[in-house]
């Protein structure tokens, strides 16, 4: 055969090899710890996640950060280790400690050899269940966020984020705010409010223990006994709400996630700015959604895919971005729904509007089968790529424990992705779109584009001057915005 | 914890692709990766920002590829993918469950054989504005975002091919014609310019019979322009310093040396310093300047192996606000000479060494990694089978040799200093291209 006869034939796939995502034993403590283990064969790294479910949706609007602030703390120092020592401890484990907060959680979490799993586990415990707070780390540690915040406002990128989380939500709600806080909250926090938080959080009835790697020859239970079997009983969960609920999601109280409804054109000016940052869209869901699987879909095929109709239009048509994608962010509360892309200043309103006829063409019309077949193929087929290693395999074991999901929605969700119809895609779109009240948010020169989007007919326009960072010597003097991490 | 071996064999085809493929079941994933001995330092003055053009149009179809197809059959196969450029080279990589991996080599062939076909002044252009678009996104819209671009044009001369920013210039993009293109193509994107390394699920024998239908017939290219003599001196000779106004609220510094070359057991040392001198909370930067003496933001400091003459250590502080810049410059440049001065603790080996080890076997999990480091060690070195001898050599690394080659490399003479200040009221930035 010829060279072009060889590659006139398209080759067709072989059997898929058969893929389960591992199966996880669960465990319940007498504390109430729920301890989940999975067995990935030949993975000699571990990987463990503690998790409560207090984040910092659960916080009080005068507390905003608390609960970022003082997952950073906890790395400080212990009883047993203070100052940088804990630190120091684990490495030579050869591991990192982590500790962060995001919106529905606090997570601790360490990746170690197997052999070394309980002396990383005992560093975890102590991360949790004893930490200093030293007064004057938290001190910098609240400098150190005072001074990202500046920084944010100058980064065009995380600018929009925070002015399109405000745009979205009420300002009663949290997801309006920064998850780390801003300048009105942050500067405020002391030792005694992270003592506090972290006082609240450590309910063992409302934490988790994920440990995912080649467990062969450890009793994960037994060591999860052994080592957090003291964890305090006295946390009352997260601050000011569902204080003592014994499961997950039962009595808890839903966080505020609530929408601006009108519409919002609203441009953060930056002068000589070569591009714009935009972002399109309005409060979206929750993860606990009954159609979640046709949402995959639809907003693979409106904005998921590489191929997606966005960025065939917007980019490998018109060239106007290096990129854009479109998405819902899930969370226990309703995370927001948005178009995020960077364009050329000069076709800042063709941009827009190109990005607004997607979104109702995706209402409008049944998407075609061709398309419907490549996001369910790429969203069953790419599953077992998404869980190549423990990390990966225990992340998404924590969302289920985050979000309170059955224990098989993982092992379901391949066959719910394949039932998925173009009807479906359509009724997600019609049920979760809402071009009657997308806020426009930008960052991008008013000089040049103002003009224009004000003609555009979006919406009426409002243009927001930033104080530039330039002449800033001390944090804390620009008033509070907000942002959306 | 020992570091499983990877088991590999390599081959050439006749026409001179190379040929790793190193099987393992553990997941029904397999990944390809193709290497092409092509990168920024390849290109001429007036034709900058070429190889990465290029890698665009490698997207725009082939011969029995429509445009944008190439990404949508790998999407739809359940496959992950991309291209990247960087100096030394142009990679491409799909990342497959195991019963498709027959489609990632017809692809990756279909375009090295007949790449031209498809090619059109529509899709350049389409192409050309993309890749601005990058540029305007991932350097001139962003604080400090010009920081490589200046390290590169102050550590090289400026005849040399790594003097010049792999993303190229606005003028040099609008310049490139469809004929540069196609002679690229031709002249570069040869089999036996390239190695291609198959990693996972796979059957070698299946695999290499694929290899061998897809790829045998391919010509090769005998007259592969040698990239001439790159060579520097190891130092820089006299330091390099600029002050950069920016919209910027904090101050920064970027720090940039002269480094040996990829492969240089030297630099294997200094990337050992480099986690003794940033890498994380542990580390003498962070401790002495984020947390003792509260002076910077936040710190960093890394190396970037390179072939062609040196490769870059680099590192930056950002100032707090209401410090002195220059208090944390000295504080910086104190700790990477004090590296040069006195030997390393056991203490901070041992914790180094131990993280390292950490970080390969993470990195080792995964086969896209597996792919992309044989055909990386194969294309720059030769020597594919460093894969299985590099943690060995990371944790063989004494505290002579960190010191050795810290003192070699941390010296004011082999310095570029360039200091990011907030611009004084300035609205309009030092962005080089308002929208056209």
């Amino acid at each position: 055969m010829t060279l072009e006869e060889i590659l006139a034939a398209r080759p067709s796939p072989g059997q898929p090899r058969a893929y389960n995502f591992p199966p996880f034993e669960r465990t319940v403590m007498p504390s109430g710890l729920q301890v989940l283990a999975v067995h990935v064969p030949g993975r000699p790294l571990v990987s463990a996640n503690l998790i409560f479910l207090s984040g910092a949706a659960d916080e009080p609007a005068d507390l905003a950060g608390a609960t970022v602030l003082t997952a950073r703390a906890m790395t400080e120092g212990t009883d047993r280790y203070p100052g940088l020592e804990l630190i120091e401890a684990a490495e030579r484990l050869g591991s990192t400690l982590h500790a962060d907060a995001s919106w529905d959680a606090f997570a601790a979490s360490v990746e170690v050899a197997a052999s070394r799993l309980r002396a990383a586990l005992e560093l975890l415990d102590e991360l949790v269940e004893r930490p200093t707070f030293p007064a004057e780390e938290v001190a910098r540690l609240r400098d150190e966020r005072l001074n990202d915040l500046l920084q944010m406002r100058a980064e065009p990128r995380r600018r929009v984020e925070q002015a399109f989380s405000q745009a979205i939500y009420t300002p009663e709600s949290p997801y309006s705010r920064l998850a780390g806080g801003d300048e009105s909250t942050v500067e405020r926090l002391t030792r005694d409010e992270l003592t506090a938080v972290h006082r609240a959080l450590l309910s063992p009835e409302r934490a988790a223990l994920v440990v995912g790697g080649d467990l062969t020859g450890l009793d994960v239970p037994r060591l999860a006994e052994e080592v957090l079997g003291s964890l305090a009983r006295d946390g009352s969960g997260a601050l000011g709400t569902s204080a003592g609920s014994k499961s997950p999601l039962a009595g808890r109280i839903p966080v505020a996630d609530a929408a601006v409804d009108r519409p919002i054109v609203r441009l953060y000016d930056r002068p000589g700015s070569v591009q714009s940052e935009v972002r399109i869209g309005h409060v979206g869901l929750r993860r606990h959604v009954p159609d979640f699987h046709a949402v995959q879909v639809m907003a693979a095929i409106l904005g998921g895919l590489f191929n997606s109709r966005l960025q065939l239009n917007l980019r490998e048509e018109k060239g106007y971005t290096y990129g854009v994608g479109a998405g819902f962010d899930m969370r226990r509360g309703a995370g927001p729904f948005g178009v995020r892309t960077a364009v050329q200043t000069a076709v800042t309103v063709p941009a827009i509007s190109e990005a607004l006829k997607e979104l109702n063409r995706m209402r409008d019309t049944l998407v075609t089968d061709a398309e419907l077949a490549v996001a369910r193929d790429y969203l069953v087929g790419v599953f077992p790529l998404r869980f190549e290693t423990p990390g990966a395999v225990v992340g998404a074991i924590g969302g289920l424990f985050v979000n309170g999901l059955p224990d098989d929605e993982l092992a379901r969700y391949r066959g719910q992705v394949e039932a998925v119809t173009a009807q479906d895609v359509r009724k997600a779109a019609q049920d979760h779109i809402h071009p009657d009240r997308l806020a426009i948010v930008l960052v991008g020169d008013a000089d040049v584009v103002g003009k224009d989007l004000e003609a555009a007919g979006f919406g009426e326009l409002e243009v927001i001057h930033d104080e530039l960072p330039g002449e800033v010597d001390e944090p804390g003097a620009p008033q509070g915005d907000e942002e959306g991490e | 914890m020992t570091a499983p071996t990877v088991r590999f064999t390599d081959e050439r085809l006749a026409n001179g692709l190379r040929l790793i493929i190193a099987e393992d079941h553990l997941a029904p994933v397999v990944a390809v990766c193709i290497w092409y001995a092509v990168g920024s330092k390849n290109e001429v003055p007036g034709k900058t920002g070429f190889a990465h053009l290029f890698e665009h149009v490698m997207f725009q179809g082939s011969r029995h590829v429509a445009k944008t197809e190439h990404m949508g059959l790998v999407q739809a196969a359940g496959g992950t993918l991309n291209g990247t450029t960087w100096l030394d080279r142009t990679n491409y990589f799909e990342t497959m469950p195991s019963h498709q991996l027959e489609l990632a080599l017809w692809l990756e062939a279909d375009r090295m054989a007949t790449l031209l076909d498809a090619l059109n002044q529509e899709n350049l252009d389409n192409q050309r504005d993309v890749v601005k678009n990058e540029k305007r996104s991932s350097y001139d819209n962003r604080p400090y975002g010009q920081w490589f671009h200046k390290l590169q044009e102050q550590l090289f001369p400026p005849e040399h091919p790594y003097h010049h920013p792999t993303i190229g210039s606005m003028e040099d993009l609008d310049a490139a014609s469809l004929e540069d293109v196609a002679a690229f193509f031709r002249t570069y994107y040869a089999p036996n310019n390239a190695v291609l390394a198959i990693a996972g699920d796979a059957d070698p024998a299946q695999a290499r019979a694929w290899v061998e239908r897809y790829f045998g017939e391919i010509a090769a290219n005998p007259r592969i322009p040698p990239l001439g003599d790159v060579s520097l001196p190891p130092t820089l000779g006299a330091e390099s310093r600029e002050v950069i106004e920016d919209r910027v609220p904090l101050p920064r510094h970027y720090f940039g040396f002269r480094a040996p070359c990829f492969g240089d057991p030297r630099l294997e040392a200094l990337e050992v310093a480099c986690q003794i001198l940033a890498g994380g909370k542990g580390s003498r930067l962070y401790r002495r300047l984020v947390r003792d003496e509260r002076i910077a933001q936040d710190v960093a400091f890394f190396a970037l192996g390179f072939v062609g003459g040196a490769s870059i250590a680099a590192g930056q502080a950002t100032v707090r606000p209401g410090v002195d810049p220059e208090v944390v410059e000295r504080a910086f440049e104190e700790e990477l000479e004090r590296l040069g001065r006195e030997p390393v603790t056991a203490d901070e080996l041992a914790r180094a060494r131990a993280l390292i080890e950490t970080f390969e076997l993470e990195a080792l999990q995964r086969v896209e990694e597996r792919a992309d480091r044989l055909a990386m060690l194969a294309t720059l070195l030769d020597d594919p089978d460093l894969i299985n001898r590099q943690l060995e050599r990371y944790l063989a690394v004494t505290p002579a040799e960190i010191q050795a080659v810290a003192a070699e490399v941390f010296r004011p003479e082999n310095r570029v200093v360039l200091t990011y200040v907030p611009a004084a009221g300035a609205a309009r930035g030092q962005d080089e291209e308002s929208a056209a």
